[in-house]
C-alpha cells in the first residue's frame, strides 16, 4: 500500500521511491526549486521511506502543500499553519528560512529541532504576542473542539486531571508482559541493579512504556509500546485514547493519524532529541529509538527534523 | 527561650558581652535541642558564633525549598547531624507541563553526598525531584537507618525502584508516595517487604494504577500495628477495604479505594461495621466512583472527621449533603466542582468549622457552568473561619468575591482561578481588579495569592499597595504594561515565590525587582516580554542570583521565553541540560 504524503502534486521526486531505502534521501542538486514528494511504503510491514522536500521562498504559501510529515495538510490549513510561532517576529518574509529545510547545503546547518523540541510542550497554538504586547485570550488561539488549548492551563495539577482518564490509561498499558525475572530475587544485597537494561532493553523487551502528549491537550498519556507490533496498532491505540471523545464530531480514523490525512501528524523524539515522524522506519528500528511521541497538529509539521536514509547514519 | 536565663543580652543594656560564652556548651546543646522550628533555629544561629556553633551541631532536620539554590557539600559541612531531610526541585508550573523534562533537580548527587556524611539518615521528603530506581536503591541500600520516604510530585521512576525500599529498608516507618509521574510497572512491590518488617506507620499508595497483592496488603496491614495512615489504590474495592479496616481499626488517616462494586448486603452491614469501630478515623480520602449506593457505609465515623477529600470523586450536590449533614467538625474540605453551586450552599450550611476549602474542576475544558460566583459566596456567609480557598470556576464577578472578603476576612491563602484567561466580571464585564483589590485590603494576613480573569494594572496597585504579608503569587494573563509587575515588586516586602506567566511584562519589570530577588527563593517568567538583553542586565547586577533561561524550540533569540530566577550560594547550576541557559 503506497501513501503518499506530503505535496498533493504528485511530482514523482525522481529518487528511488519504492526502494528499501536506496536513494538519496535529501536532494544532491539542492536547488530550490524543486518539490518532491514523501511516500511510505509498506509492503510486509516494513515501511520504508524516501523523503526529501525543501519549497522555495518564491511560492505562495496557498499554494504549497508543504508536508515534511505524514500530514496532508488541506491546501488552506497547510498554508496558513505555516505561519506558527515561529514565524510571528518576522511576519511574512521570515518564514523562507524555516521553509527551506532540506537543501543539501542547508543541512549542516539545518533546522533540527532543539533537543526539547517533542518534550517541551510548549505551547504551540498561540500565536506569539510578545512583540506587540496585547494578552492572549482564548480566543486568540486555535481551539480543540472543547475549549481552549493553552498549554498547562488550567493549572490542574496531574492528581486531579479528570479521573475518568485513569481507566483509558489503563487500556492501553496494561498489555505487558511481565517484567524480567533475572535480576529479581528478594533480598538480594548485591550493588545496585542496573535498572536500565530492565526498562530499556531491547532484547528482554518487557513493559516498554513512552510517554505520549498530544498537541492541546493538557494530559499527557502513557504506551507500551511492547503490546504493539505494528503502527496500525499504535495508532489505533492512540485513536482510542485521544480522539475516541471526539468520534462524533471529528472523522479522525486511526488510520488517519499515520497515513496524513487528518489534521494531525504523529510524531516522535529519538535518541538523539530529534523529532521525527513516524512510519519512516521498519517498526523494530522505530522501537529501539523512540523516547517519545507526540501528535502535533498539521500546522507544526515543519519543525521537524530533516529526515535522511537510516542507512547513512546510525539511528 | 528565656532571654535571662540564657543569659542573652539585648542590646543597648550594655552587660558585658563575654557573658554569653560563659554558658556550658551542653546547656545551650540542651535548650536547642527543645527547638525544632526551622525559623526558630535561623534566628538562634544568628546571635553569635558561639550560637551558631552549637545550633548547627544540633539540628537534626534541614528543609532546602531549593535545590539549586545551595549544594549538598555545603549543607553537610554546615549541619554534621542532619537525620532528616526536605528536598524540594522543580518550580511549581512545572505540574503544568511548562518545564522541559530533564531539567534537572536529581536527587542522586545530594543522595551521593548524604551517603557518607549521614549514614544515619532516616527521613527524606521529596517534592518535585527527578527521582530514578537507581536512586531510590541507592537510598535503600546506604542508609541503614532509614525510616521514612516521601515523594510528592516527583518523577522518573517505576515500581521498581519500589521494591527496593520494600526489600532493603528494614525500619521503615512510612513510605508515602502522591501524585507522582510513576511508571507503573505492576509487579509485586509490595510483597517484597519481609514478613518480619512490622514497623510500618504511613502507607499510601493511592496513586499507583496497577494492581497489589492484596495478600501481601492484608498481611502487612496485620503485622504492622502501629499503623496510622493506609491510602489504598483505587485497584482495592470496598470489601478488600472493609477486610483492611477490620486488621487496622487504629488509623487516623483512611484513602479508600474504588466504591465500584455492588455489595452484598450482608458485606454493607461489615463494612459499616468495620468503619465505626475505627474511632480514631479523621482523615477520609479518594472516594473513586462513589455514589449514593455505598456511600453510607462512611457515616458512622463522619461525625469525627476533620479532614474529607472527595477531590477524586464526581459527586453531585445531594451526595454532598448527605456527608456534610453529619460531618460538623470540617475543617478542611476538596471536593470536584460537580458538587455545584448547590453543594456549596450545603458546605455553607452545615461546615461552620471550615477553615479551608478546595474545588477543582471536573474537566478543565468542559465548558458546562460548574461552580460560581453564588457558590462561593454561600461558603464565605457559612464558614467564617474560612481563611484557605482554592477554587476553580468558568466565572465570577467582583461584587461576589468583594462580598467574600468581607464574610472571611482572615483569608491566608486566596486562590481563585477562573478558567478563561482574561475572563471579565460576566454581569459588569469590567475587570477583575476590584475583586482581588478587596482581598488585599481586607485580608491583611494574605500570605498566598493566584490571581485570574481580566486584570490591568489597577489590581497589581492594589496588591502592592496592601498585601504586605504577601509570599506566594501567581499571575496569567493578566496586567496592561510593566507597572503592574513593578507595583507588586516594589510594594511587597515580603515576597518569596513570584510565578508568572503570558502576562506583558518585560525587562523593565523584571529589572525592578532587583532588589527584591535576593531575599526571595524564586521568580518565574514565561511567555511574557523578558529579552535576552534584559536578564543578562540582571544577572550581571547580581551575581548572587542564578539567571536561567529555558530556550523553547524555535522562536526569537533574543527573547528569553521562559525565565527562572533564583538565589544561590552554590554558583551556576553544573548540571544544566543544554536547553537551560545561565546568565
Amino acid at each position: 500500500m503506497d501513501v503518499t504524503l506530503g505535496l498533493l502534486d504528485h511530482i514523482p521526486a525522481g529518487d528511488d521511491g519504492g526502494g528499501g531505502g536506496g536513494g538519496g534521501g535529501v536532494p544532491s542538486g539542492g536547488s530550490t526549486t524543486n518539490r518532491s514528494i514523501l511516500t511510505v511504503s509498506k509492503e510486509d510491514n516494513k515501511n520504508t521511506m524516501v523523503m526529501s522536500s525543501e519549497v522555495t521562498s518564491g511560492e505562495s504559501l496557498d499554494g504549497l502543500e508543504l508536508g515534511l510529515g505524514l500530514s496532508i495538510g488541506g491546501g488552506g490549513g497547510g498554508g496558513g499553519g505555516l505561519k506558527s510561532k515561529m514565524v510571528a517576529n518576522g511576519g511574512g518574509g521570515g518564514w523562507s528560512q524555516y521553509a527551506r529545510i532540506l537543501t543539501a547545503k542547508d543541512f549542516h546547518t539545518s533546522l533540527v529541532s532543539k533537543p526539547n523540541s517533542c518534550s517541551s510542550s510548549s505551547s504551540v497554538n498561540i500565536p506569539n504576542s510578545s512583540t506587540s504586547g496585547t494578552k492572549r485570550t482564548a480566543t486568540d488561539s486555535v481551539s480543540p473542539p472543547n475549549g481552549t488549548s493553552v498549554v498547562g492551563w488550567p493549572p490542574v495539577s496531574k492528581a486531579h486531571r479528570m479521573p475518568t482518564l485513569a481507566n483509558q490509561i489503563k487500556s492501553a498499558t496494561e498489555n505487558f508482559v511481565s517484567k524480567p525475572e533475572q535480576n529479581k530475587s528478594k533480598n538480594q544485597t548485591i550493588g545496585i541493579k542496573d535498572y536500565s537494561d530492565e526498562r530499556n532493553g531491547l532484547s528482554n523487551k518487557k513493559y516498554r512504556s513512552v510517554k505520549v502528549n498530544m498537541d492541546g491537550t493538557l494530559i499527557g498519556r502513557k504506551v507500551d509500546l511492547n503490546a504493539h507490533t505494528s503502527y496500525e496498532m499504535l495508532a489505533q491505540t492512540l485513536h482510542e485514547m485521544f480522539f475516541s471523545r471526539w468520534s462524533s464530531t471529528e472523522a479522525v480514523k486511526p488510520s488517519r493519524l499515520l497515513d496524513g490525512t487528518s489534521e494531525f501528524v504523529l510524531t516522535y523524539e529519538d535518541k538523539d532529541g530529534d523529532c521525527m515522524l513516524v512510519g519512516d522506519v521498519p517498526w523494530e528500528m522505530f522501537l529501539s529509538s523512540v523516547k517519545r511521541l507526540r501528535i502535533m497538529k498539521n500546522s507544526d509539521s515543519n519543525e521537524l527534523a530533516p529526515r535522511f536514509q537510516e542507512t547513512n547514519d546510525s539511528v | 527561650m528565656d532571654p535571662a536565663a540564657t543569659g542573652v543580652t539585648v542590646a543597648g543594656t550594655g552587660a558585658d558581652p563575654a557573658k554569653t560564652t560563659m554558658f556550658p556548651e551542653e546547656f545551650l546543646k540542651r535548650t536547642f535541642s527543645l527547638i525544632n522550628s526551622d525559623k526558630d533555629r535561623n534566628s538562634v544561629s544568628l546571635v553569635c558564633k558561639d550560637w551558631y556553633n552549637v545550633e548547627r551541631m544540633s539540628r537534626r532536620h534541614v528543609s532546602i525549598r531549593n535545590c539549586y539554590s545551595v549544594s549538598p557539600e555545603i549543607v553537610t559541612a554546615r549541619f554534621p547531624a542532619i537525620r532528616s531531610v526536605t528536598l524540594k526541585g522543580k518550580p511549581r508550573f512545572s505540574d503544568f507541563n511548562l518545564v522541559p523534562d530533564d531539567w534537572g533537580a536529581d536527587v542522586q548527587p545530594w543522595l551521593n553526598v548524604f551517603a557518607t556524611a549521614y549514614p544515619f539518615l532516616e527521613e527524606l521528603r521529596l517534592k518535585r525531584m527527578a527521582v530514578s530506581d537507581e536512586s531510590l536503591e541507592f537510598l535503600a541500600l546506604n542508609f541503614d537507618d532509614f525510616k521514612a520516604l516521601s515523594m510528592l510530585s516527583c518523577e522518573g521512576f517505576s515500581t521498581l525502584g519500589l521494591e527496593a525500599i520494600a526489600t532493603h529498608c528494614k525500619n521503615l516507618t512510612e513510605l508515602d508516595i502522591q501524585e507522582n509521574g510513576i511508571d507503573d510497572l505492576g509487579g509485586d512491590w509490595l510483597s517484597y517487604f519481609p514478613e518480619n518488617l512490622t514497623s510500618l506507620e504511613v502507607l499510601n499508595f493511592s496513586t499507583l494504577t496497577s494492581e497489589v497483592s492484596f495478600d501481601a496488603l492484608e498481611s502487612l496491614v496485620s503485622r504492622c500495628k502501629s499503623l496510622r495512615v493506609l491510602k489504598v489504590n483505587r485497584k482495592i474495592n470496598l470489601e478488600q477495604l472493609g477486610k483492611l479496616l477490620v486488621l487496622a481499626p487504629q488509623l487516623i488517616e483512611l484513602g479508600t479505594g474504588t466504591f465500584l462494586e455492588e455489595l452484598v448486603s450482608g458485606s454493607v452491614n461489615g463494612l459499616e461495621n468495620a468503619f465505626s469501630k475505627c474511632g480514631n478515623l479523621v482523615t477520609l480520602s479518594s472516594f473513586w466512583d462513589a455514589t449514593l449506593l455505598h456511600l453510607p457505609v462512611v457515616y458512622p465515623v463522619c461525625g469525627n472527621l476533620t479532614f474529607l477529600n472527595l477531590s477524586y470523586a464526581n459527586i453531585g450536590p445531594d451526595e454532598l449533603e448527605q456527608i456534610l449533614g453529619r460531618s460538623k467538625r470540617l475543617v478542611r474540605l476538596w471536593v470536584v466542582d460537580t458538587v455545584g453551586d448547590k453543594g456549596l450552599e450545603a458546605v455553607g450550611s452545615h461546615c461552620p468549622l471550615l477553615e479551608e476549602l478546595r474545588v477543582f474542576p471536573v474537566d478543565p475544558f468542559d465548558q458546562q457552568l460548574g461552580v460560581t460566583d453564588s457558590g462561593l459566596v454561600a461558603v464565605s456567609k457559612g464558614c467564617p473561619k474560612l481563611h484557605y480557598i482554592l477554587y476553580f470556576c468558568q466565572r465570577m464577578t467582583n461584587a461576589a468575591v468583594i462580598t467574600v472578603a468581607q464574610n472571611c476576612p482572615n483569608f491566608t491563602h486566596f486562590r481563585l482561578c477562573i478558567m478563561n484567561p482574561s475572563e471579565p466580571d460576566y454581569l459588569t464585564n469590567e475587570p477583575m481588579d476590584e475583586a482581588f483589590g478587596a482581598i488585599v485590603k481586607t485580608c491583611t494576613k494574605l500570605e498566598r495569592l493566584s490571581v485570574s480573569g481580566l486584570l490591568t494594572d489597577l489590581a497589581f496597585e492594589y496588591i502592592g499597595k496592601y498585601a504586605k504579608n504577601l509570599e506566594t503569587l501567581s499571575v496569567a494573563f493578566a496586567g496592561d504594561s510593566d507597572l503592574g509587575m513593578e507595583y507588586v515588586m516594589r510594594g511587597c516586602p515580603k515576597l518569596k515565590r513570584v510565578e508568572i506567566r503570558d502576562c506583558p511584562f518585560g525587562d523593565s519589570a523584571l529589572l525592578s525587582g532587583l532588589t527584591q530577588y535576593e531575599s526571595m527563593r524564586s521568580l518565574w517568567m514565561s511567555d511574557c516580554n523578558v529579552t535576552m538583553d534584559g536578564c543578562k542586565k540582571l544577572a550581571e547586577e547580581m551575581s548572587r542570583l542564578n539567571v536561567e533561561v529555558i530556550k523553547d524550540e524555535g522562536g526569537d533569540d533574543r527573547l528569553a521565553n521562559k525565565v527562572y530566577v533564583y538565589r544561590t550560594v552554590a554558583g551556576p547550576r553544573k548540571d544544566a541540560p543544554p536547553f537551560v541557559v545561565t546568565l
